[in-house]
């Protein structure tokens, strides 16, 4: 019992993952630069929850809002700053996005201090579900059905829309996209701001689960790398099962070897690295 | 070439920093510390400016060093110079597995997979802590001593680093102008081509990491003996970042840049942590600022110096190109 427990917390905890490594996919897909503030945007969405639920904003409000506001600010930071680095080697575009994780971290510890906080689960899902033997609490079975829902609406944009052609046109040959009449560079805006946005939200999300402090997006950074690499960039598809593969092995191990379960998940990368270079469902 | 970037000005120059340090700063320690990151970031620089690899594990070898030096020296009675020379050893026994795994991907995958080793690497000390004692690190950790005196004043100790790292760097010099350092550079311009050539181009990269690894483990465990602890955040993610931004900063266009690099962070955080604690905002700053404005680092702003006094003939700048 206490596996299937374990087992859906690594669901739920690899759907977060799923979020983030996405975001971090689409982003480079587009612009070809790794963003080393995604955990930072992930922070920032985390934080924004904690701080209007805070101010008495009910969590079905902060959670959307939050998301929207990382994805403003994101987009507003790609519009000012970020396309003026596209042209120069990724050497550069690790720094510039290195230093805004940097000040994004220090500007989150001002304004709500160095300790972090918790966010209560929303009204309405604090209680547990109990089917017989097993109990879980609501808001962690809400979150494995709506980061679901999320991830099938996502796939559908990418793959079914106008918009997700937009983007893999982009990610395949700006100058072409440019040629047919987008304006590449309000796409990259746009795109920015979403790949940020889903690390809000899966902030956002997680902000009820393990509550908020400022070194949180640090972590989070390194584990959509790992997510990333094990299941290929650019791979959605890659993105889902190492996200969950990763998630449900870090839960299972906190049972099994309480220390070392996040080491796991390096190791983890590491066999598949040694195995297969390219990852579980990477292209060449 | 400009003759500030000639292998004998740059150790010219290294001999200055050394000889120059101590009449400017207060602190031993302080001191002692630059001419540390100085070395370990010549290294990430041997990665990073001449082979065109951007490492985000540096910290991962300089923790392996200090830890080295903290166990060693705290439970044996091993004698500095062979613990030196284990640790440099084993950073570059780290170094090659890790740079074996990380180089199987190129470009931005090998940087994501050299972060996620140093969280590896993290975790591997964070949990094993029987060994590296945890969050606690090693306390205790001595200084060498020399014919029956134990280092223990800040200005004898910054001797001990001082010959050891103008050491150190001749070496770096000597790999970068051998024959070998000018394959690296042959890799980093068109990869390519080198291997076309019938270089072995992934084992050159390992190579170079290789030294890189052993040099910074080396620094890692100096550092120990300077702190007199072996602490968890040697080897956190966190100095990794710092070793990085420390030889972007300086510049990666020469081995010097990187003495300025480490010089220059080192002194920004010992005067601005104590001012204000959030000073990392403006470190954030100074990245965007460089990454936009500065692209050769401070070394190109000592280079255009002297171009400006000294040959004003020569030809602007030309821009960072796209590799």
């Amino acid at each position: 019992m206490i596996y299937l427990f374990q087992v859906l917390n690594g669901i739920g905890l690899g759907m977060l993952y799923f979020l983030l490594a996405v975001g971090l996919s689409v982003i480079f897909g587009l612009l070809q630069f790794v963003n080393f503030a995604h955990g930072a945007f992930y922070l920032l969405g985390a934080y924004l929850t904690y701080d209007l639920t805070m101010r008495g904003f009910n969590f079905w409000a902060a959670m959307p809002l939050a998301t929207l506001i990382v994805a403003g600010v994101a987009a507003l930071i790609e519009a000012l700053l970020l396309h003026r680095i596209y042209k120069l080697p990724h050497t550069f575009h690790i720094l510039v996005t290195v230093g805004l994780a940097l000040v994004i971290q220090e500007l989150a510890i001002i304004a709500w201090g160095p300790l972090g906080g918790s966010v209560p689960a929303p009204a309405g899902l604090q209680g547990v579900v109990i089917l017989g033997d097993f109990i879980y609490p609501q808001y962690r079975l809400f979150t494995i059905g709506f980061t679901a829902v999320l991830a099938g609406l996502l796939w559908w944009l990418l793959e079914g829309t106008r918009l997700g052609a937009i983007v893999r046109g982009g990610s395949e040959s700006p100058a072409n996209m440019a040629l047919l009449g987008y304006n590449t560079m309000r796409i990259n805006t746009v795109v920015f701001g979403f790949g940020a946005g889903l690390a809000g939200l899966a902030g956002a999300l997680a902000a009820p689960i393990r509550g908020v402090e400022p070194f949180m997006g640090a972590e989070a950074l390194s584990v959509a790398f790992v997510v990333v690499v094990i299941g290929g960039m650019g791979s959605y598809t890659g993105a889902l099962v190492a996200g969950l593969l990763v998630g449900v092995v870090q839960s299972v191990m906190t049972t099994l070897w309480p220390e070392g379960a996040r080491l796991m998940i390096y190791v983890g990368m590491a066999l598949v690295i040694a195995l297969m270079p390219r990852g579980l469902l990477g292209r060449a | 070439m400009n003759p500030l970037d000639k292998p004998f000005a740059q150790l010219a120059l290294v001999v200055l920093t050394v000889a120059v340090l101590p009449m400017f700063l207060t602190s031993g320690i302080l001191a002692t510390e630059i001419l540390i990151f100085a070395m370990v970031v010549a290294a990430c620089n041997l990665l990073l400016g001449y082979t065109g690899l951007l490492s985000f594990g540096q910290g991962i070898f300089f923790g392996i060093g200090t830890y080295a030096a903290g166990i060693c020296l705290t439970r044996w009675s091993i004698p500095v110079p062979l613990v030196l020379a284990g640790a440099a050893l084993l950073g570059a026994a780290t170094a090659t597995l890790v740079g074996w795994l990380s180089i199987r991907r190129q470009g931005v995958y090998f940087v994501m997979l050299t972060l996620a080793f140093s969280q590896l690497f993290y975790f591997m000390a964070y949990t094993f802590s029987g060994l590296t004692g945890g969050d606690n690190g090693l306390l205790g950790v001595p200084r060498p001593s020399i014919g029956g005196t134990v280092l223990n004043a800040p200005w004898s100790y910054y001797t001990y680093v001082a010959i050891c790292f103008v050491a150190i760097f001749a070496i770096l010099v000597m790999v970068t102008q051998s024959t070998f350092g000018r394959t690296l550079l042959a890799i980093r311009e068109n990869e390519g081509r080198a291997a076309a050539i019938g270089f072995p181009t992934r084992l050159f990269k390992i190579e170079a990491f290789a030294i890189s690894g052993a040099v910074t483990a080396f620094g890692g465990a100096l550092h120990a003996m300077l702190i007199g602890v072996a602490p968890l955040s040697n080897i956190e993610y966190h100095t990794s970042e710092m070793i990085l931004i420390m030889t972007i900063i300086g510049g990666s266009s020469s081995l010097f840049g990187s003495v300025l690099g480490a010089g220059f962070y080192l002194l920004l955080a010992d005067t601005l942590s104590t001012i204000w604690p959030r000073w990392l905002l403006l470190l954030g700053l100074v990245l965007v600022t460089v990454a936009l404005f500065l692209q050769r680092g401070l070394w190109g702003l000592v280079e255009r110096g002297y171009d400006l006094i000294f040959r004003r003939d020569r030809a602007p700048d030309t821009p960072v190109e796209e590799p």
